[in-house]
């Protein structure tokens, strides 16, 4: 029925770990089997540094060495190379059933894309896609995108710099991408933009894009 | 004579391709029947041996020829993923159950899984999507399958959509 909007519901998880994180999104996307639960998880990440499928690039040596520097490592099952998550960065994982939106993994990531173009227009910030996934300002990338979907059911999602500490990145060529930068709201508009000014952006933008409503409980599991 | 006779019926349902059975393949179906033994008395009306592609709801197509169950991913499946940069496919010799995960298929930095069509075990992999992983796109019936595999159960066939089915089954999801 084309009528009704998609509910989604909003989970604030405040500052968690990578794995607790994965611990929550799996929940969510279990309870898909049962009944529609889109869910749309907001979080921060202790510094970690994350893979994707594309396990070659990235050996178990070079893996030890960022652990090295303090931070966690993981290998995950979402698209996407390396990448770094850590405070000051808002991290989304919408955990949606596509089915309830538009059944195509393209039209998701591009949905998303145009998502975060709009946050950053709100803040004055011309940002773009390129031929690269993510969402761009010229030549730096502002917002990391890598998904996992299974069923049509989403997990994984996207990663908006706000005022992260940028230092993490220069132990890694980002994304896998030679070359380019990485920046953030922060450094883009030269005063500090932290998460909690960018969430109220973000989800309005989401609901405008993705066409549905939003809900918010007030317990995260 | 049944057998040749099924096979006349099934080519004129085919895409052009499937339908140009080498002469020497009609010849050898027979004799892989009866090597199969026991197994001739489960087959559907449909021959195991030779079928059009089937598809599953979740686009993955199989089609079998001389026993053997080559799969991919359809027309609609690629076009929906965009361009695939990476495929994640299962060893040789893995063994999979109807349905189950084998693998998965990377693009617009999404990675989405792979559901097999049938109970059996892998036998081949396309080798040439390690280089060329855009022949998913480009050829996705062709030079873009993924895995061969065998076919332990040849009543899932009976199961799966054929071209026909297939294409309503499209038309109701784009409503």
């Amino acid at each position: 029925m084309k009528g009704a909007r998609p509910v989604v519901e909003v989970v604030r998880l405040g500052v968690v770990s990578y794995q607790e994180a994965l611990r929550l999104q799996q929940l969510y996307v279990d309870r898909h089997r049962s009944s529609p639960a889109n869910a749309l998880l907001l979080c921060q990440h202790l510094p970690v540094y994350t893979t994707g499928i594309r396990h070659k690039p990235y050996p178990a040596a070079l893996l030890d060495r960022l652990r090295l520097l303090g931070a966690d490592v993981h290998r995950t099952n979402r698209g996407g190379l390396i990448t770094f998550h850590g405070p000051g960065q808002l991290v989304c994982y919408p955990v949606l059933n596509l089915g309830n939106f538009t059944k195509s993994v393209r039209w998701y990531v591009c949905e998303l894309e145009k998502t975060i173009i709009s946050v950053c227009r709100r803040f004055g910030i011309e940002a773009s896609t390129s031929p690269h996934t993510g969402v761009w300002v010229g030549d730096q990338k502002i917002c990391a995108i890598g998904i996992h979907c299974g069923r049509y059911i989403t997990s994984h999602g996207l990663a908006l710099n706000c005022n992260t500490d940028m230092s993490w990145f220069g132990h890694i060529v980002p994304c896998g991408i030679e070359g380019k930068g990485v920046t953030s709201l922060t450094v883009k508009l030269q005063r500090d933009v932290s998460v909690e000014d960018t969430i109220p952006h973000l989800l309005d933008a989401f609901r405008q894009h993705f066409n549905c409503e939003l809900t918010e409980e007030h317990t995260a599991e | 004579m049944a057998m040749r006779a099924a096979l006349r019926c099934l080519s004129s349902n085919f895409l052009p391709r499937v339908a140009q059975l080498s002469p020497a393949a009609q010849l050898s179906a027979p004799r892989l029947l009866w090597r199969s033994g026991g197994s001739a008395r489960t087959l559907s009306s449909t021959s195991v041996l030779s079928t059009a592609l089937r598809f599953t709801d979740k686009h993955e197509w199989v089609k079998v020829d001389g026993g053997t169950g080559t799969v991919g991913i359809s027309s609609y499946a690629q076009e929906a993923l965009g361009d695939v940069v990476y495929c994640g496919l299962p060893e040789v010799g893995q063994k999979l159950e109807l349905m189950e995960e084998f693998g998965a298929l990377e693009s617009v930095k999404a990675a989405s899984e792979l559901y097999s069509p049938l109970t059996g075990e892998v036998t081949e992999i396309n080798s040439e999507l390690t280089e060329n992983p855009g022949l998913v796109n480009k050829a996705c019936y062709e030079e873009g399958w993924l895995i061969k595999m065998t076919i332990e159960k040849p009543e899932e066939l009976d199961g799966l959509m054929d071209q026909a089915a297939y294409d309503t089954f499209i038309k109701s999801m784009e409503e």
